[in-house]
C-alpha cells in the first residue's frame, strides 16, 4: 500500500528493476502452478504404472501376489518362459505381417485419396469430412461391422467378390487359419485410412502453389510434377505418418479381440492379445508385462530408426 | 487447357472422389441397413441394399422390452462425461503453463507426452490392474475415468497449446494491469477466448472415452458397470449369430459420432490432425 503513495518518479530506479524482477519471477513459478496438477497426475497414473510394469517383468505376480504385494523377483525368468513359447514367437510374426500390410494399404490408398482431396473440387470439404467418421467410430462397432460383413455365406464382402467374378467359392475370411489375419488386415485398413489421408493432405497443403506454377511454366506435366516436386517434399511427412501409423497398428488389440478373439488356433494372435490373455486369463502378470516389455522395446527401435532417418533428411 | 477438357476433368474427378466416399461409408450404411431388416431378408441372396420392410423390433427387443443396454449406455456416458471434465480440468491449465513458460524444461514436457500418446494401452492396462486391485478401485467407472485419461490428456494439451500461443500477450498484459492474478486472467481472459479449442477436446475427449473397450474390459466385471462397448462385446460372444440385434445395437453405439460428423464436424477434423502431429 505505502508503494501507492509515493509518486512515480520518486521510486529509485534499481528499486524498479528489482521489484519488475521478483514480479516475473513470481509469474514463472505462478506458471509452475499451472503445469503441477496434471503433471502429479501422469506420474501418478502413467509413468508410475509403466515403471512397476518394467519392475513385474522381472517378478512372479499370480493372483496371491496381485493382493498380499508378495511378488519375489525371478530374474529373467519369464523373459526365458515367454522367448520359448512358440505361441509368442508365431504372435510377433502375425503383428509384424498386420502392421506391415495394414501400413502399405493404409498408407497407399491414405495417398492416393490425399491428392485427389487436395483438388479444388466441388463436395471436397462433405468428402475430406465424412471419410473421416471411420476413425472416429469405436473400434468395437468397426469390428463388429467388419465381422457382420466378412461372414462367408451371408457376408457382403464375399457376395461382392463373387459377383465381379473375381473369386467362385466364398473365402472364409474369419475361419481359415490362414485367411483370417487378411480378415482383420482389411478392417484395420479401413479404419486407418482416414489417418494417413488426413496427414498426408495437411502435408501436401503445405507445398508452396508457385512450385508447381514455375514447373507448369517450364513445361512439367502432372506425372512429372508428381515425381519431382510432391514425392520429395512429402518424404519427411510420410516418415512422420509412417512411423506413428507403425507404433498405433503394432498395439491394435480391440480390433481383433472382437472380430476373432485371437482364432482360430492363435492364428490372429498379435502381440497384445498374447499379453492380454498371459495377464488376464491365465493370471501371470510378470510373463504378461514381460510381453509388454518387449513391445515396449520394438516401438522404442522403430522410433529410433525413425530419428535418425529424420536426422539425416534435415542435414541433407 | 481449354476450359471444355478442364471442366471434364473436374467433373470426373469429382465422381471419383463420391465413388471413393461412398465405398468409405458404405460399412456404416450396411450397419444401419442391416439393423432394419427382418431375419428372412437379412440372409436373403442376393442381399437388397434398402431394407425392403423396415423391421424396428430389434430396437425394441435391445431398447425397449430389455434394459440393459440402456444402462450400459448409462455407464458409457459418466465414462465419457468423466473423462472429458478431467481432461479439461487437468489439461487446460497446463497447456497453458506450457504456452507461456520461459523455456526451461518445456521441451521436455512436449516430448514427453509425445511418447505419453504412443504407450500401447494393454501396457498400461496390466500395471493399473494391480494398482487398482490394491487400492479397490476395481469394479468403479473411476478406475475406468482415470486409466482413459492417461491417454487423453497428452492429446488435450498437444492440441490446446497451439490454441494458447497463438492468443496475444497484450490481453494478459493488459489483463495484469487492471489488477487480474494469473489465474484471474486465465479464467476471464483466455479461457473465454479459446472456446473453439475447448469445444474440439471437449468432444474427442468425450468420444474416447464412450469408445473405449480395453480399460472397461480390463478393470470392471460386475455387469451393473459395463459400458456399451462392453455390452455390445458381451453380445457378440452370446448371441454370435442374431446379426440384426447385433446391428441395431452397434448403430446405436456410433450414434454420437454420427451426430457429432453432422453437427460439429469441423471441430473434431483439424483436432484430429492438430493432435497427432504438432510438436
Amino acid at each position: 500500500m505505502s508503494m501507492t503513495m509515493i509518486p512515480p518518479s520518486q521510486v529509485p530506479k534499481t528499486s524498479v528493476a528489482h521489484h519488475k524482477r521478483r514480479r516475473r519471477a513470481r509469474k514463472v513459478v505462478g506458471y509452475y502452478l499451472f503445469v503441477l496438477p496434471a503433471t502429479l497426475f501422469l506420474i501418478i497414473f502413467l509413468l508410475y504404472p509403466i515403471c512397476t510394469m518394467l519392475l513385474f517383468s522381472f517378478e512372479q505376480v499370480n493372483v496371491g501376489g496381485l493382493l498380499t504385494g508378495d511378488t519375489p523377483f525371478v530374474g529373467l525368468e519369464n523373459y526365458r518362459t515367454v522367448l520359448s513359447d512358440p505361441v509368442f514367437r508365431s504372435s510377433v510374426g502375425s503383428s509384424l505381417l498386420f502392421t506391415i500390410a495394414s501400413l502399405v494399404f493404409q498408407f497407399g490408398i491414405g495417398f492416393l485419396l490425399a491428392l485427389l482431396f487436395q483438388r479444388r473440387l466441388p463436395l471436397v470439404g462433405l468428402m475430406r469430412g465424412s471419410v473421416m467418421i471411420a476413425w472416429m467410430l469405436p473400434i468395437v462397432v468397426s469390428g463388429t461391422i467388419f465381422k457382420w460383413m466378412l461372414q462367408s455365406d451371408s457376408g457382403i464382402i464375399n457376395y461382392a467378390l463373387q459377383s465381379i467374378g473375381v473369386i467362385h467359392t466364398p473365402i472364409h475370411w474369419l475361419s481359415e487359419p490362414k485367411i483370417a489375419i487378411w480378415g482383420v488386415i482389411i478392417a484395420n485398413i479401413w479404419i486407418g485410412i482416414p489417418f494417413n489421408m488426413s496427414l498426408l493432405l495437411a502435408g501436401l497443403q503445405s507445398i508452396s502453389p508457385t512450385l508447381y506454377e514455375a514447373a507448369t511454366v517450364d513445361g512439367a506435366n502432372s506425372f512429372r510434377r508428381l515425381l519431382h516436386i510432391t514425392l520429395p517434399l512429402m518424404r519427411s511427412t510420410s516418415l512422420i505418418v509412417l512411423m506413428l501409423g507403425f507404433i498405433y497398428t503394432l498395439n491394435v488389440f480391440d480390433l481383433i479381440y472382437v472380430i476373432t478373439g485371437g482364432g482360430p488356433v492363435n492364428a490372429t494372435e498379435v502381440m497384445p492379445l498374447y499379453a492380454y490373455n498371459l495377464a488376464f486369463v491365465q493370471i501371470d502378470l510378470g510373463s504378461g508385462s514381460a510381453v509388454a516389455a518387449l513391445m515396449f522395446l520394438l516401438l522404442f527401435v522403430v522410433s529410433t530408426i525413425y530419428l535418425v532417418l529424420i536426422r539425416r533428411e534435415e542435414t541433407a | 487447357m481449354s476450359t471444355q477438357k478442364k471442366f471434364s476433368q473436374t467433373l470426373l474427378l469429382t465422381v471419383l472422389g463420391l465413388f471413393c466416399m461412398a465405398i468409405m461409408l458404405f460399412p456404416l450404411y450396411w450397419v444401419i441397413v442391416s439393423s432394419l431388416k427382418n431375419t428372412v431378408e437379412l440372409f436373403r441372396s442376393p442381399p437388397t441394399l434398402f431394407p425392403q420392410q423396415i423391421d424396428w423390433s430389434p430396437y425394441i427387443a435391445n431398447f425397449v422390452q430389455n434394459q440393459d443396454m440402456l444402462h450400459y449406455m448409462g455407464n458409457s456416458l459418466q465414462i465419457a462425461v468423466g473423462t472429458m471434465l478431467l481432461s479439461l480440468l487437468l489439461g487446460t491449465p497446463i497447456a497453458y503453463g506450457l504456452a507461456r513458460l520461459p523455456v526451461g524444461g518445456k521441451n521436455v514436457f512436449l516430448l514427453a507426452f509425445l511418447v505419453a500418446q504412443m504407450f500401447p494401452s494393454i501396457m498400461l492396462a496390466l500395471p493399473l490392474f494391480v494398482m487398482f486391485t490394491r487400492i479397490g478401485l476395481m469394479n468403479t467407472l473411476l478406475a475406468v475415468i482415470l486409466a482413459i485419461t492417461t491417454r487423453t490428456l497428452p492429446f488435450a494439451v498437444l492440441v490446446l497449446r497451439p490454441f494458447f500461443l497463438s492468443l496475444p500477450r497484450e490481453l494478459e498484459d493488459a489483463a495484469f494491469i487492471d489488477g487480474c492474478g494469473l489465474w484471474g486472467s486465465f479464467y476471464r481472459i483466455i479461457l473465454p477466448l479459446s472456446r473453439p479449442g475447448l469445444l474440439t477436446v471437449a468432444v474427442l475427449t468425450f468420444l474416447m472415452g464412450w469408445s473405449d473397450f480395453l480399460f472397461p474390459l480390463a478393470f470392471i466385471s460386475d455387469d451393473t458397470k459395463r459400458p456399451l462397448t462392453l455390452g455390445l462385446y458381451k453380445f457378440i460372444s452370446e448371441y454370435g449369430t442374431r446379426w440384426n440385434d447385433l446391428m441395431a445395437v452397434s448403430t446405436v453405439a456410433a450414434l454420437p459420432i454420427i451426430l457429432v460428423f453432422m453437427f460439429a464436424q469441423r471441430y473434431v477434423t483439424s483436432g484430429l490432425v492438430a493432435g497427432a502431429v504438432k510438436d
